[in-house]
Formats: structure tokens, sequence, C-alpha cells
């Protein structure tokens, strides 16, 4: 039972001044064993603060990013999946699904976390799953400014991962879960 | 009949020098305990006129007859042994093997006699074999008396083991995916298509960031501290032991059953929670349990070790429970019974513990008490300690207070003659002795039953 979180575009401190109070009181420390993060945080002092949420923290270079030294792209193993991480600004057209299996395929990863879009999505494609967990303090995005700060929790158990979406519509936290079996025959 | 049991305190007294005679009160009350006695004592009698305290070989011939003879005589024939207290060898291995015969016989019947049991075990149990780890399942009351029973208990206990471990140590995932597989799974058929993936709200059920306090993940989190304990200290128990340290697998499984163990203990005692020293507490019970010849005792230990480390800790629960250090039945009213018994029995070195070198029960007997004498001794001589701990007819409690104070009797001539910084330093390393010594010691104690004394106590 691996819980992993999966985060980004935040844009602090340029277009939000931090994670909503009712996101920050859930996420303690303790509980969470890894936090794959697209990008875009902006500044240290975020980087910092995921690090005290979970140690274990994995992220890739978003276009506003001050620090230069991240990755463009990640990938990790967790458990008896193959995550891969990107921010997406990468990938064009953005958040165009196509595009974004063929950089799953390029990464051979059974989940591919990205960002950018600032919007959550979940696709399940030829037996992979491309997840965007939206961007976590509502800030707005190049394409629109109707944003609802969401992120995702994934919980890997063995071959199966429930995909907990955490978003906050309305002043009030809604969850979803999503279930995802891997087939063992997709393993490539 | 009746001759033989008269003739036997004269004749043996005739022949046992004095020092010795008062040890045969002893004998007398035993044997008054008996079912039978008076023929094979007859016997004896005749036997131990040639004896001499020196004369080993003529017992000798003594031992190999008396093994031809029923087993009912061996239980008076190994009494007077232990009394007169040889040395030799041979004599202890033949020692050894009337004690197994005497027990094995005891626990071949189908009615157990639990008092006569008790005075056997106090004398120790040898190792090897299914022995002690029965022996201790009957004295701390796990299994029932009667033979035929114990099937359907230990099945009942295991099998009521196994809920409680799915109940409170599954991780939430690993719930909620049972719960589905019992519920058949309709969910596959998402499986082939593309496309996005439907989502269920959750937002009323539970979900790992949940912080309500119904919450099952909660809860579960909520318990990572204590589990994290528990791994640090079991990382630390017996490190020189690999039955449990080390990174073989059977240490791992070892660690793990007593993870699970201390785990269930501490959920089902949120008062007390898991202290530090319990892992130490569970070690031995745990071991012997292990070590078991027969298959199904051995493979079921985690089971039955946590039956029987439930009902030893019910004793002394109280002495973790910090709010009742202060009460009476906390842990400071115990070292104070401990003074108590100290100043009865020698008021010499209670004088000079007390007030001239000033060491206080509490930095060293804390340890003794709480943990059961675990950390003071070897492990061969932990498990010999707890053979009397667990069969005294008084309690566990009693024989430690006893035990405790026998180790400071012991140690009399070091610590009368030291300060305070000496003696603390030998109470709490404390030095190697003869267990059975420390144990007789601990018997022959004056108990301290007078309530009065205890409340005027400064």
């Amino acid at each position: 039972m691996v819980l992993v979180l999966a985060i980004g575009d935040l844009h602090i401190p340029h277009r939000a001044p931090d994670l909503p109070a009712k996101f920050k009181s859930m996420l303690v420390p303790g509980k969470i064993q890894h936090i794959i993060c697209t990008g875009n945080l902006c500044i240290k002092e975020v980087h910092d603060y995921l690090k005290t949420v979970c140690p274990d923290l994995h992220i890739t270079r978003g276009e506003y990013d001050e620090e230069s030294r991240y990755p463009e792209t990640k990938t990790l193993s967790i458990g008896q999946f193959k995550l891969g991480l990107c921010h997406g600004h990468q990938v064009i057209p953005w958040g165009d699904l196509d595009s974004l299996a063929m950089l799953q395929r390029q990464l051979d990863v059974d989940i591919l976390v990205t960002g950018h879009t600032h919007q959550f999505t979940a696709y399940k494609h030829e037996g992979g799953v491309v997840i965007n967990p939206g961007s976590a303090t509502g800030a707005y995005s190049s394409i629109t400014y109707d944003v609802n700060p969401s992120f995702v929790l994934m919980d890997i158990d063995g071959l199966r991962v429930v995909v907990y979406v955490y978003e906050l519509i309305d002043g009030e936290v809604k969850v979803d879960k999503i279930d995802f079996k891997k087939t063992t025959a997709a393993a490539h | 009949m009746l001759k033989g049991k008269l003739k036997l305190p004269e004749k043996a007294l005739k022949a046992i020098p004095d020092q010795i005679g008062s040890l045969l009160k002893g004998f007398d009350d035993d044997k008054e305990g008996e079912k039978e006695g008076p023929n094979p004592a007859f016997e004896l009698g005749e036997e131990l006129e040639t004896f001499q305290p020196n004369g080993f070989g003529s017992d000798r011939e003594n031992d190999i007859e008396i093994i031809a003879d029923e087993e009912l005589e061996l239980k008076t024939r190994s009494k007077t042994d232990k009394e007169i207290g040889s040395t030799s060898v041979s004599k202890h291995v033949l020692k050894v093997d009337e004690k197994r015969s005497d027990l094995e016989y005891e626990l071949s019947q189908t009615e157990i006699n639990l008092e006569k049991l008790q005075r056997i075990a106090s004398a120790g149990i040898p190792d090897g074999g299914s022995l002690r780890a029965t022996a201790w399942k009957l004295l701390l009351g796990y299994l029932p008396a009667s033979r035929d029973l114990w099937e359907k208990v230990l099945a009942e206990n295991r099998l009521k083991y196994a809920e409680l471990k799915e109940e409170l140590l599954l991780s939430p995932s690993e719930f909620s995916r049972k719960k589905e597989e019992t519920r058949g799974s309709g969910k596959n058929v998402d499986a082939h298509t593309a496309g996005p993936l439907r989502r269920h709200d959750v937002s009323t059920e539970d979900h790992p960031l949940s912080l309500g306090e119904a919450s099952a993940w909660n809860r579960f989190f909520e318990y990572t501290e204590i589990a994290e304990q528990i791994d640090r200290d079991l990382q630390r128990t017996h490190p020189e032991m690999k039955f449990f340290s080390g990174e073989s697998s059977l240490s791992k499984k070892n660690r793990e059953a007593m993870r699970n163990i201390l785990l269930l203990f501490a959920k089902l005692n949120p008062t007390t929670h898991y202290v530090q020293g319990m892992n130490e507490v569970l070690a031995p019970i745990y071991y012997v349990f292990s070590v078991d010849t027969d298959e199904q005792n051995a493979a079921n230990a985690e089971a039955d070790s946590f039956g029987c480390f439930v009902r030893l800790l019910s004793d002394s629960v109280d002495h973790f429970c910090q709010q009742l250090d202060n009460s009476s039945v906390g842990i400071h009213s115990t070292l104070s019974r401990l003074k108590e018994m100290l100043k009865v029995n020698d008021e010499e070195l209670w004088q000079h513990l007390e007030f001239t070198s000033k060491v206080n029960p509490q930095f060293y007997a804390f340890r003794w008490i709480t943990l059961l004498l675990t950390q003071e001794f070897e492990f061969n001589n932990v498990l010999r300690i707890w053979d009397s701990l667990l069969s005294n007819p008084f309690g566990v409690q009693d024989m430690l207070l006893r035990i405790c104070c026998a180790m400071l009797l012991c140690a009399k001539g070091r610590l009368l003659s030291g300060d305070f910084a000496a003696n603390l330093n030998l109470l709490q390393h404390y030095p190697e002795v003869s267990v059975e010594h420390l144990l007789q010691v601990a018997r022959d104690l004056d108990s301290d039953t007078d309530p009065s004394s205890f409340c005027l106590s400064p």
C-alpha cells in the first residue's frame, strides 16, 4: 500500500499566494510515501514545503520554474507500476491525448503524469493511463481562467491502483475515486 | 505402608548432617501433599542410611534402581535429591531426566492437577520437547486443566487471533480490496475500453487523507507512530540471538510475528498502547512456543504467544501506565513493597541501601519489575526464572518481588561495602549468580504480610 501524491502547477507566488487552506490541512506529513510533481511550483519555498510533507520528492521542470536544474522528464518504479512524469508544455498540442500517448510509449511507462493544462483529466489509453492532476492552487492557465484547485493521490497496491481525485469546488473538497488494474498482458 | 512413612524421617535425620536437616522440614510438608508416598519412602529410608554427602558412588546405584520403578516414586525420589543438593554432573543429568519424566507424567494425565504442576515447574522445567511450552500455557491459564478440551480451546483461540488480525491489522487498501473481491468484479468492464476513466464520488466515504474520526484511513495512520516504535524496539531485542536479530528470513519472520502481536495489543489497549519493554516480555514467551517440537504448536506460536502475553501482562499492565504511577497499583507502590520486604528480611542491608548509600529502588528495580527480570540475566536463566515466576501459587508479582529481594540479599556483601555509585552500578548490571541458589533464597524469604507496616513506611 503505497500512497503517491501527484500535484503541480501551483504557480506560487506569481499567480497564487498559497495552497487552499482545506488542502493544506489534509496534506499532513507521515501519510504519503512519494510525491511526484509536474512542475511550475515556482519557487524554492514551495519545494521545501513539499519536502516536509514527504521527503521523497520528484519534480520535472515547468516553463516558469525558477530552479533550472529539474529534469524535463522523469521515470520511476513504484511497486509493480512504472510512472512517468513530465510537465507537458513540451508536448504539442497541449493536452492532446495522442501526443501524450506517444510520450508514454517513448518513456515506456504504465502511468504518465503531466500537467500544464490546469485541468484534471484521467484517460485510459492502450493499456496505459494518462493523468493530469490539474493545478493545486487553482492558478489561471494560458488556456482558461476558470480553474478548480485539484490534486491526485494514488494508492498503489500490487497490480491495482486506486486514484483519489481531490477537487475544491465552491469551497468544498470533493473526492472522487478511480480504479485501475494493470493487466499483466500489457507489460511492455 | 504407614510404617514406612513414620520411619523415614528418623532414618533420614540420622544419616544426614544437621545443616541440611532443616531442609527436610520442607520435605515433610511436600510429602503430605503427595498422592502416594509411603511405600517408596520406606525403601528410600533404607538407602539413605548409607548415603554420605560425599558418597556419590552409593547414590548412583540408588538412581539406577529407582528409575526402574514406577514413575510415581520418582516424584519423591527427585525431591530428596534436590534437598541434599549434590553437585555431581551425572547426578545432575539424571535429575533432569527425572524432572522430565515427572513432568511428562503429569502432563499426560487427562485431568491435570495444577497445584502439582506448579510444584514441579517451580523446580525448573528441562529444555527440549514441548514440556516448557505446554507447562507455561497451563500455568498461565491459556490451556484448561482437562486434556480433552485442549484441542477445542486451542482451535478457538487461534481462530479468534486470526480474526482479530484481519479486523485490526489490515491496511485500509487491502481491506477495501478484499471487500471488492467478495462483492464480485463488475468493474472489469473498464479493462478494455480506452478513453476517459469513470469517476466515483467518494467525498462522503473514506479516502486516504480523511481527517474524520470514523475514517479507517485516519485510524490506520494514528498507529504508524506506534508501529515504528515497535519496529525499532524489535530490532534491538536480543541482538545476540539469531532467533531474533539479523537479516535471515527466520529472524525476519519472528520479528514480523512479534510485531503483529504487539501492534494488536496496542490497538486493543488504548489506555496503555505499547510501551517500550513489552517486546522484552514477549520475547521469552514467543521463543519457547516457537521451539516447541510439536509442529502444530510451533506453527501457531504467534497466536498462542498473543494469548499468553495478554494473560501475563494483565497482571502487571498497571506498571506500564504512567498515570497510575503513584496510585496503589502503580509501580511506586510495588517498589515500596519491595523496600518493605527487604526491611523485614534484612534490616541491615535495608538500612544501608535506604539511608547510607541512598540507592532508591526506583533506579534499579524499575526495570527488574516491569520487564519481569528479562534484562538482568542470560536468556536461558531467564527461562528458568520464569518457570518459578509462572508456577508460584500466589501469583507472578509475589514471586517477582521475592526474587528481587533475593537478588539484593545475594549481593549483600558487595552492597554493604559500596557507596551510591558502586551500588547503583552493581545493581544495574547485576552480576552472575547461581540461579538455583537465588531461587532458593527467594523461596525462603519471609513475605511481608503485615499491611500496617506498609502504611507506616516513610
